[in-house]
């Protein structure tokens, strides 16, 4: 938490947060001995002129006060919202530059709540420090120095009351704690039943278990509100236990002032002015134990932070990249590639090796997890290799700028992705200069014409977040125009395929085939059906990560046995 | 923990409820069962308030008897000043043990008071999450597929949760605010009304106060959380796009529409805070202004011996106390709103059309040789639309249909007909010759079992959720069942076995298992009609041969409709369905629709067209 603070905060700000909140609490401070001057010196002898004086004195403290308050909470404010923008930013620049190892380890929902929640609880808390965790201590010094000066041997009413005080809190903390944190636990159970109630609702109706639904939420609710319960309660005693310490203090006060005064060793205006420091050094003391409920919820969110900015980038660029040289024809070649997941025992692929030049297709096939998208994602480095070398246009990839390289691939993901905004905004994604006529050339090779034609408005139709007005299959033929309509050298599909109907795919095949600038480039194909395959000039078949065929279909048919299992399993016989 | 500053959300737009009153008693209603309690909560509330109220003025006799003491003690001959002063400590005892008496009184009752409320408020608010879910069991599936899951959620969790804390804290609050301001400014009156004169200057400037500040601060409240949504949007976008955005070297152009919006963000965001962090030390200034003026005048009166010390130093505090109810009452208005908006948001769904229990007057068949039978029937998800026109269909007990048609096609909305989650508004739908809707919906359900390529499985154990099929099937049951949906194997080889807990983001079995889990389950519940859907993908290669093995094996003998991918099960079917743009527009067998040359034909062909 402070690690996180220490450089984003100006420390001339956060010392003019503490000064002005200085300036507060004295000028809090004053008004009680002010008024006991005034009952001592004025009150007392009936001096109307000294009372007048005291007034005016006390209307001005208490004007400088506002105003201090005034500046602390804007210092407090900007800070923590400086501060939270700025760890949003940093956070968000980071992970933009992560490569996919980091995206694994850390996985792109808990970022999004980094980003998201945790800015923002550190925000809240850094209000609550610049405000109360300076007021807390400065206050409860002040009120202790003040109560000392105006009274020293009153001061003995605080051996009791702090540390009973200090029992009170400690002791209903120690068992509301873990309360509180199994009521998270229970809370959680509830969504959790009530959540699988709703994904479920056609499994549960089909197997007509209303019934056992219903038992399993009544439970974790019981378990839910009988923990609250006990929580709540013991809570209940929080609030009337520390007003009535408080309160005993001040009848502590006045007995123990009494005699004090009935033997002259104490004025009387003290007495006033001396119970309202001793209620300021109470509240203090509850303030700092609210605080110390806070910190633990920000330092859990400052650690999930720290973690992202601390993260080393596994993707890096050398010092003198070269560059790729700007040519119509181009070559791809794998040469004893090998990769290995973070920390993971076996390689999830080993001794890759393949040639191809433009021109030519590349399909890759094989179950989950025998690597296909594993290779794909080497090319426009999303990972990096843990051997061997993958050459483009002769060059070795991990030696040129990743700009570069990224510039020469077009890449279109299994899951599609769109932005929030128009289809011409997403197009240009691919191509910011692209013409009306370039999208939608690309549009109908991605067979997505007919669709976009139909939404009245066309190219400017809109997209929503995550382009949620758009089916499954629609958005992947939005991915796939995008990346068709960028120039490149190299266009990678990576099962992108499988989301669209055998008639679709098909003609999509087809009109890519037919394309002269996909002509001109590399295609890669990762598949999981035969149909898509069949045609490649080059057939890579994978097996947990394995290299176990590489040929042309006519050739694997007759001699591959991994190719012949998935052919059987998605053909029958007749049909081999 | 839930004591929040007063001033916690003056400043902040809340939802505003449609209608306030009517939800209010609803709400209200739900407290019914708790009046008494309640009625002692106030009691107990207002009890609390007065001794809190009374016991400064009490207090202030003692500083008064002290002071007394002083002042005869001045007025003594200075010769005779020796010795203690003259204080009647006797009086002062009696007066502190008074006082304490009622400080002790006071927190009991307001320990009490909170003790029973926190009780009282759990309870309503499990009542009110019970009936929730019991709604949800008796809403038609329309309601659930028409509603995103995250908005039920939030009426779920968060409404409810707003609803607790204002019930638990805010009411007794209210209760206790008015009461504190009334008695206070009782109590002042009593002391002196000039002195209260002065000190009510404070509660008009405290009311303009919070009228001037609160719109400002909810007009940058409402931007802030309009800009962090837009924030928010962008985080998403860009992190679940993060290979999108990286392929496409567009690192730099996100960046920087972010920082914009950050910075948007930022703007709004400190000047909320900044004007809403204001109101506290203003209040406070408002609260000091009074002091000062009534230490001044009352100073001056104690001066000519109009009032007591005591009565100073007790009106001081109530002055201390006085304006706390102005922002409290403010503050919990806005909480009342929000949480009755919750509570309608609640009611809403409460108030959803259930399912009713249907009949239409189409005579069952005697004696039929279908299982199933689609006589013109028509259905649309809405009346505009429809989906199904004239739809005809005979499926004898045995036969095998498979569902086939793009992505997106409608294809479960057949399954939607069978397992009656929607019914048919036109012509008629028999099960076994009985017109569905003339059936309960459990009747219906029980000649069914589906196996979804959503594999849902609940939190629990892996015997649980296979047992899920058939609540009496015993142990032996559950075995076999796993045992032939060939799923036994791969649970005996987890650690725990059939007692593996499934989590709820299935990180600790494969797809692949889970399907076969779900075939299990199937299996169990022994159905005579089977609806299944077959796996597109993500599947190793492996497993997916465990999967048609037990698929084939579970189809066996059973009258089955397969929303079918493979070509092999598509061919081999007895009928076949075709569907499209959510329409069933072609049925009949391989051959027929072949020869029909329809869009079928188109289908079938087009696998072939490249790969020949």
């Amino acid at each position: 938490m402070f690690r996180l603070a220490r450089n984003r905060l100006s420390t001339a700000a956060v010392l003019g947060a503490a000064i002005f909140m200085i300036i507060q609490v004295f000028c809090d401070l004053q008004l009680p001995t002010i008024t006991s001057d005034m009952i001592n010196r004025g009150v007392a002898i009936g001096n109307t002129a000294y009372i007048w004086r005291s007034g005016s004195l006390m209307l001005l403290l208490a004007f400088i006060g506002v105003l201090a308050a005034a500046g602390n909470v804007f210092f407090a404010s900007t800070q923590a919202q400086q501060l939270g923008a700025k760890l949003r930013a940093e956070l968000f620049r980071k992970v933009l530059y992560f490569g996919n190892f980091e995206m694994d380890h850390l996985g792109s929902s808990s970022l999004i709540t980094r980003t998201t929640n945790d800015v923002l609880q550190i925000q809240n808390v850094t209000v609550m420090i610049l405000r109360m965790m300076i007021q807390a201590p400065i206050m409860l010094v002040g009120a202790g120095i003040m109560a000392f000066i105006s009274e020293r041997k009153l001061t003995v009413v605080f051996l009791v009351s702090i540390p009973v005080l200090m029992i009170a809190i400690v002791s209903i903390m120690y068992f509301a704690v873990p309360l509180f944190k199994s009521l998270q636990k229970r809370i959680d159970g509830i969504n959790l039943v009530f959540r699988e109630g709703l994904t479920g609702v056609r499994v549960i109706r089909a197997f007509r278990q209303d019934h056992f639904e219903q038992e399993r939420f009544k439970n974790v609710n019981r378990a839910y509100t009988q923990t609250a319960v006990k929580a709540f309660s013991l809570v209940s005693l929080m609030f009337p236990v520390m007003i009535l310490i408080l309160n005993m203090t001040n009848i502590g006060i006045i007995w123990i002032g009494g005699k004090l005064i009935a033997t002259s060793r104490m004025e009387v205006g003290n007495l006033v002015s001396f119970m309202t420091y001793a209620a300021m050094i109470l509240f203090s003391f509850m303030m700092l134990s609210m605080i110390f409920v806070f910190i633990p919820r920000a330092q859990a969110a400052a650690v999930r932070i720290n973690e992202v900015l601390d993260t080393d980038f596994s993707i890096t660029e050398i010092a003198d990249p070269e560059k790729l040289p700007v040519q119509k024809s181009h070559t791809l070649e794998f040469k004893k590639v090998a990769f290995r997941y973070d920390h993971a025992e076996n390689q999830a692929l080993q001794d890759v090796n393949f040639h191809l030049r433009s021109g030519q297709t590349l399909a890759i096939l094989g179950g989950t997890g025998s690597g296909k998208s594993t290779l794909v994602n080497l090319l426009p480095r999303l990972y990096d290799l843990e051997t061997g070398q993958i050459l483009l246009d002769g060059k070795e990839i991990a030696k040129c700028s990743q700009r570069d390289l990224r510039n020469a691939i077009s890449f279109v993901q299994q899951k599609a992705v769109l932005f929030k905004g128009t289809v011409r905004s997403n197009l240009q994604v691919g191509k910011v200069t692209a013409t009306d006529q370039e999208m939608w050339h690309a549009l109908e090779i991605a067979q997505a014409k007919d669709f976009v034609k139909e939404t009245q408005k066309g190219l400017d139709a809109v997209v929503e977040q995550n382009g949620a007005n758009f089916s499954g299959g629609q958005k992947q033929r939005l991915a796939i125009a995008r990346a068709l309509i960028k120039p490149a050298a190299v266009y990678v599909f990576d099962d992108s395929f499988s989301a669209l109907d055998f008639k679709t795919d098909a003609q999509l095949r087809q009109a890519m085939k037919t394309d002269p600038q996909t002509q001109k480039s590399i295609v890669i194909i990762v598949a999981q059906r035969i149909a898509t395959v069949t045609q490649a000039d080059q057939i890579l078949v994978l097996d947990a990560g394995r290299v176990v065929g590489l040929g042309t279909h006519q050739q694997l048919k007759a001699g591959n046995q991994t190719y012949q299992e998935i052919m059987r399993s998605q053909l029958r016989e007749e049909e081999l | 923990m839930p004591q929040h500053g007063p001033a916690r959300n003056i400043g902040k737009t809340v939802d505003k409820p449609k209608n306030f009153w009517q939800t209010a008693w609803r709400l209200c209603k739900y407290m019914a069962p708790w009046k008494w309690f309640l009625a002692l909560v106030f009691i107990f509330a207002i009890g609390s308030v007065i001794f809190q109220i009374i016991s400064p003025k009490v207090l202030g006799e003692a500083t008064t008897e002290i002071f007394n003491g002083v002042v005869k003690y001045q007025r003594l001959q200075p010769a005779k000043r020796t010795g203690a002063l003259p204080i009647d400590f006797d009086k002062i005892k009696v007066i502190l043990l008074t006082v304490g008496g009622m400080y002790l009184v006071s927190a009991l009752l307001g320990f009490f008071q909170q003790l029973i409320m926190a009780n009282i408020s759990q309870k309503i608010v499990f009542k009110l999450r019970a009936d929730l879910k019991d709604k949800m069991q008796r809403l038609p599936i329309n309601y659930y597929d028409t509603h995103s899951n995250g908005d039920i959620m939030s009426r779920a969790v968060n409404d409810m949760d707003n609803i607790a804390g204002t019930l638990q804290q805010s009411l007794t609050q209210m209760v206790t605010s008015i009461v504190t301001f009334v008695g206070v400014l009782i109590m002042m009156f009593t002391i002196s009304w000039q002195l209260t004169l002065i000190a009510c200057i404070t509660v008009p400037l405290g009311i303009l106060v919070v009228a001037l500040i609160a719109p400002r601060s909810q007009k940058y409240f409402a931007k802030q959380q309009q800009s962090l949504g837009l924030l928010n949007d962008q985080v998403e976008e860009n992190f679940a796009g993060h290979t999108v955005v990286k392929t496409f070297n567009k690192e730099e152009e996100s960046l920087e529409k972010f920082n914009e919006q950050n910075e948007l963000y930022y703007k709004s965001s400190w000047k909320a805070q900044f004007i809403s962090g204001l109101i506290m030390p203003v209040m406070n200034f408002v609260k000091n202004l009074g002091y000062v003026f009534v230490a001044v005048v009352g100073g001056i009166k104690v001066a000519h011996g109009n009032l007591s010390l005591g009565d100073v130093q007790a009106f001081l505090q109530y002055v201390n106390q006085f304006t706390q109810p102005i922002t409290q009452i403010a503050n919990i208005a806005n909480t009342i709103q929000a949480t009755v908006a919750s509570a309608e948001r609640i009611f809403q769904v409460l108030d959803e059309e259930e399912m009713q229990k249907t009949h239409v007057a189409i005579p069952d068949k005697a004696e039929t040789e279908y299982k199933i039978e689609f006589e013109d029937a028509a259905f649309g998800y809405d009346s505009k639309q429809p989906v199904l026109k004239n739809l005809n269909l005979a499926v004898t007990t045995g036969e095998k249909i498979a569902i086939v048609g793009p992505t997106g096609a409608g294809k479960t909305t057949l399954v939607n007909l069978l397992e009656r989650f929607y019914d048919i508004q036109g012509g008629t739908l028999r099960l076994a010759g009985r017109d569905t809707r003339n059936l309960s919906r459990e009747a219906v359900r029980s000649h069914f079992a589906m196996v979804l390529q959503d594999t849902w499985l609940f939190t629990g154990t892996i015997y649980d959720n296979i047992k899920y099929g058939r609540e009496t099937a015993r142990e032996k049951e559950v075995l076999q069942a796993a045992k032939a949906a060939h799923a036994d194997s791969f649970i005996r080889q987890l650690p725990q076995g059939y007692q593996t807990i499934l989590n709820e983001e299935a990180s600790n079995i494969s797809q692949g298992q889970r399907q076969l889990l779900t075939i299990a389950r199937a299996f169990l519940a022994d159905p005579e009609i089977l609806i299944l859907d077959e796996a597109t993908s993500s599947v190793d290669t492996r497993t997916e041969i465990l999967i048609q093995k037990a698929m084939a094996k579970l189809l066996k003998g059973r009258t089955s409709f397969i929303v079918a991918h493979r070509l092999s099960t598509i061919r081999d079917a007895d009928k076949i369905i075709v569907m499209n743009h959510g329409a069933i527009i072609e049925a009949g067998n391989h051959a027929a629709l072949l020869a029909k040359k329809g869009f079928y034909a188109d289908l079938y062909n087009s696998q072939f067209t490249t790969s020949a």
